[in-house]
């Protein structure tokens, strides 16, 4: 294990016997130790609430395997040139500095769920008392045909963060005047719902700022509805005229393959010829450390507990964000935010008798249409028999004045640079 | 700090919902469970005082304006989905722990 804050470490050890009596959990150990394996929306937001929460009192180590993270939300925005790459790249220093968090620079490749050990790439072992899994998607390479890891550069599909964030852009910004997108979306459940919807819009703002009026974006959907379709597609009509083609399954009668060497798509009802870029949004389950677990079924999520986050298979492993099943609530960062409050509560109740609360959540997710132009969709969530359910929620309409929509692009921003800060500040 | 700290515009238009609001200004609500609601609040305001885009800072403000506020957008008297979504499952008990938390906290910066 690669730990890059050895000072932190010793800190904590030298702390260790204060706490002691204080961890009613686990009488007989130096200090109750949570791991989090994923730091993203759910697992960064978890490590730093139970660190700063409990104020020293439960050793806290986040594995994580890259240096830095690059936001899934706002990638829209930075392909759409509203954002440069690098605003929405974040460090991890910060926890570490400011809540004692320990870093893992190492993948976590297998959950000793029996002996509740971590082990990491490295080799290295870490005991916990509790463990946060939060490792996000993986894509199904094989949902497609003709569409594989091995040719995920050539029709990249953009939905896990980094050089395929960059990819997509490339790509875009290569679209000759003329040349057709097509964008085959993914099916339920996936990540971040409105996602691709947004992602279309940011490609037709482009290509309509370069003066490439005549390119064309066809979504090939395998769902019959999206995520704020109505209010999408009247927006879409208004900025981008006939830009923007959606298909459902019943029009383009299913995809059918892919050819990467050729640049075609090739549906039930259409054949379409050299695509100027094809973008694959594959299916999609739980993180591979969480299915390897026994977290989730094979190509499968985590079901929780809806009043602690708990994962349902074992009482010490909490599993947040897109790699759960969080009934009514979406795929979303600012979900897997919320979830990691409830969970971090329960772990810091458990730990150390910290007070607890009962468990309500929230969420909204903004989508940017064009310049100044934003929708939104959210709710709020409750445990109810046995599943997050929503209490209630709300969407953007069509129509709606233009300054609402440039308040809720403000909204926006404002929103990003809060939970990057609960995140990572 | 916070005498440079920006006023927020909706601090001069609670007024109305201020006097129709039940009892007196509440700092003595459950801060225990308002840091916890608080929570919910975090994801966009910042814990800091950090004001970006169009999200006000919401930390140490007078208990009995923000519960004032809390109760327009509870009713609905305040546009903005987002608020009315939040503060329409809050209690008075809630809105009382949530202000007494935010009345004691103080810019970082």
């Amino acid at each position: 294990m690669q730990i890059n804050r050895r000072s932190v470490v010793l800190t904590g050890l030298s702390a260790a016997g204060t706490f002691a009596l204080g961890a009613p959990g686990v009488l007989g150990q130096a200090k109750p130790r949570v791991v989090v394996i994923g730091g993203g929306a759910g697992g960064a937001t978890a490590a730093r609430y139970i660190a700063k929460d409990s104020q020293g009192a439960i050793a806290v180590t986040l594995v994580e395997e890259n240096e830095s993270y690059q936001t899934c939300f706002h990638s829209n925005l930075y392909v759409g040139g509203f954002r440069k790459y690098e605003e929405i790249v974040h460090g991890y220093d910060a926890l570490a500095k400011n809540h004692g968090i320990t870093l893992a620079r190492a993948r976590a490749t297998q959950i000793d769920r029996d002996k509740k050990e971590v082990v990491l790439s490295t080799g290295q072992r870490l005991p916990y008392d509790r463990l946060v899994v939060s490792p996000g998607i993986d894509l199904k390479y094989d949902s497609v045909p003709g569409w594989s890891k091995e040719v995920e550069e050539q029709m990249p599909h953009g939905w896990k963060p980094g050089r395929q964030t960059q990819l997509i852009k490339q790509r875009l910004d290569a679209v000759p005047n003329g040349g057709t997108i097509v964008m085959i979306a993914p099916p339920n459940p996936y990540r971040c719902p409105p996602g691709p919807y947004e992602r279309a819009s940011m490609f037709a703002h482009v290509l309509q700022q370069a003066g490439k009026k005549d390119a064309k974006i066809i979504i090939l959907d395998p769902k019959e509805s999206f995520s704020k379709q109505g209010v999408f597609q009247a927006d879409w009509e208004k900025r981008y005229r006939s830009m923007i083609e959606w298909l459902g399954p019943k029009i383009h009668d299913g995809i059918k393959s892919v050819d990467p060497k050729t640049n075609t798509v090739v549906t039930g009802f259409e054949t379409y010829k050299d695509c100027a870029f094809v973008n694959v949004i594959p299916a999609q389950m739980a993180g591979e450390i969480a299915r390897s677990a026994g977290l989730a079924p094979a190509g499968g999520y985590c079901a929780i507990d809806a009043a602690t986050m708990k994962s349902t298979v074992d009482p010490n492993i909490f599993v947040l964000g897109d790699a759960c099943i969080a009934g009514d609530m979406p795929k979303s960062a600012f979900s897997a935010n919320s979830q990691a409050k409830v969970a971090a509560m329960t772990i810091r109740g458990e730990l150390t008798n910290a007070r607890t609360f009962p468990a309500r959540y929230v969420n909204t997710c903004w989508s940017l249409v064009a310049p100044d132009d934003t929708i939104k969709v959210g709710g709020r969530y409750e445990p109810k028999d046995g599943k997050i359910a929503a209490t209630e929620t709300f969407v953007s309409k069509p129509g709606e004045s233009a300054e609402l929509r440039k308040e809720n692009q403000a909204e926006n921003m404002g929103w990003y640079a809060g939970i990057t800060a609960d995140m990572f500040s | 700090m916070a005498g440079t700290f920006p006023v927020p515009a909706w601090l001069g238009s609670v007024a109305t919902a201020l006097a129709l609001s039940a009892g007196p200004a509440s700092a003595t609500g459950d801060k225990a469970l308002g840091e916890y609601l608080s929570s919910e609040c975090t994801t966009c305001h910042q814990s800091s005082g950090r004001q970006v885009g169009g999200i006000p800072a919401i930390i140490g403000h007078p208990a009995d304006q923000f519960i004032a506020l809390m109760i327009t957008y509870r009713d609905k008297q305040r546009d903005n989905q987002v608020m009315q979504t939040i503060a329409g499952r809050l209690t008075r008990e809630e809105m009382d722990a949530l202000a007494a938390y935010y009345e004691s906290l103080k810019p970082s910066r």
